[in-house]
């Protein structure tokens, strides 16, 4: 068992901390920021009228407000930025701004969906929560940022995959409603893993191929061993450090987690499903926010999930949706079902 | 006495123990009266908020010589160890919080004891009993 700078102790314990864990340098911020788009996608026509064309920089309108909680843990916090209003020099701030602006445009932009609940609910986010917060999360309401430790983790709205993966639990929470535990709380962790990475590669106009599939890239300081929090395609790889050990989430069936942990392992056994959609992006190629992310979204709003739904049963659900969406013969639906097998989780036929 | 604190959940799914032996604290008896305000039985469970720690709170009280050998049994147990019972059990109250739950005397419980303990990386999913 090793130690780390206790995230609410940091100010007395400065001086004492490990010597590997200067305070991170606030160079280098925004690692999205760093490279340009490596190319932008093309108009791709609508398949569906519902479902307007696919153009990453289409404007949508989002209703955003950004409030600070001043290091307290008290929401929502003190208003500072609403939605039209200049950047505040707040670079948390700003950051989430932008943030919730990139996902909210595709929701609308791909899938129709016009904010969380789909008719323009006032997209909420609270930054600077608590001391040292080493956390993100989403309350039922609203977004929520820690600014982190800064020795283990940067701030929390440093990772627009992170940003899109919070308000994606309010998406999952107005749509599938998947129960925060067990394998359906995996797959709710998934869906939200998904549409993260997907807002990261619809704003860099990334195809599969070019894309990190990484979740939480940026999220850690420089001297953690590690890329991201999670690989969605290769999970079990995105870090092995000293201090945190080794990303431990499992990549297939077999290597299932069973832990009264983490409401059962969540945020552990979603590695399964996102291999799954990361290998299936991949063989079909091309943006995935047009091929499984049509899918996945069209799964989610079926209403043909249930609440405590398995693995198993959430992919079955992605085969008919794919099929329904691009022919029962099409490389969509095969490549999918092929996703599926190769984490070990059958789908019928 | 002992406290076990144990962090779990968020966004990044890392667990965080913490452990203080109330006895090697210099001030034991403010532990004790601290842990004597904690509402054990009084949290009902709450609705998941994703990504959101969850914390597990237990505190183990090994039962006193005293407490479990009547005057004089103890000795007299000494030359018929066989015969002995079992050492006793020691008394554990448990509690798991969400995140929000953490206020009053959970909150003053947990900031005491990471102010005082050094947080230890647990290795997430090991914590099946
Ligand atoms: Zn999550």
């Amino acid at each position: 068992m090793q130690t780390i700078v206790p995230p609410y102790l940091l100010d007395r314990i400065a001086e004492a901390a490990d010597p590997r864990f200067p305070l991170a340098a606030d160079a280098a911020r925004r690692a999205l920021l760093r490279e340009p788009p490596a190319r932008v996608g093309p108009l791709i026509l609508p398949d569906e009228p519902d479902q307007p064309s696919a153009l990453p920089d289409a404007p949508s309108t989002p209703d955003r407000r950004i409030s600070d909680a001043q290091g307290r843990e008290t929401l929502p916090g003190r208003l500072v930025r609403r939605e039209g209003e200049r950047d505040t020099g707040d670079e948390a701030v700003d950051d989430a701004y932008d943030g919730l602006g990139d996902t909210h445009r595709l929701f609308d932009r791909v899938f129709g969906r016009d904010s969380i609940d789909g008719a323009g609910m006032p997209l909420e986010a609270t930054v600077h929560f608590g001391r040292a917060y080493d956390n993100a999360f989403w309350d039922g309401e609203r977004m929520v940022f820690g600014d982190g430790d800064g020795e283990v983790f940067r701030g929390f709205t440093d990772s627009l995959s992170v940003i899109g993966h919070e308000l994606a639990h309010g998406v999952t929470e107005h749509t599938a409603r998947l129960r925060y535990q067990g394998q359906s709380g995996a797959l709710n962790e998934h869906v939200s893993d998904a549409f993260g990475a997907l807002v990261e590669q619809y704003a860099l106009g990334q195809d599969a191929t070019a894309a990190s599939w990484l979740i939480g890239e940026g999220i850690f300081t420089d001297e953690v061993q590690g890329r991201a929090l999670r690989s969605m395609l290769e999970p079990g790889t995105a870090y092995d450090d000293d201090v945190l050990g080794r990303d431990p989430q499992p990549a297939h069936m077999r290597d299932y987690i069973e832990t009264d942990q983490d409401n059962g392992g969540v945020h552990l056994n979603s590695g399964i499903p996102n291999r799954a959609f990361a290998l299936a992006a991949r063989q079909i190629d091309g943006f995935a926010w047009e091929s499984v992310g049509r899918v996945w979204y069209d799964t989610l709003t079926s209403g043909n999930l249930d609440e405590n739904a398995t693995f198993e049963q959430f992919a079955a659900e992605t085969v008919r949706q794919a099929e329904h969406r691009f022919g029962a013969g099409s490389g969509e639906a095969a490549a999918i079902r092929e996703g599926w097998q190769q984490v070990g989780v059958p789908t019928a036929e | 006495m002992d406290v076990f604190v144990s962090r779990s959940g968020g966004l990044a799914g890392l667990r965080l123990t913490w452990h203080v032996r109330v006895d090697e604290q210099p001030d034991a008896d403010d532990w004790f009266l601290l842990i004597e305000q904690i509402p054990w039985n009084e949290m009902p469970p709450e609705p998941a908020e994703p990504d959101r720690f969850t914390w597990d709170i237990r505190c183990e009280a090994p039962q006193t010589d005293g407490a479990t050998h009547p005057d004089g049994a103890t000795q007299a147990a000494g030359a018929t160890q066989a015969a002995a019972p079992a050492p006793p059990a020691a008394e554990v109250q448990e509690a798991t919080l969400a995140e929000r739950q953490l206020t009053g005397p959970w909150r003053r419980l947990v900031d005491r004891v990471q102010e005082t303990a050094e947080p230890q990386r647990a290795a997430p999913g090991s914590g099946r009993t």
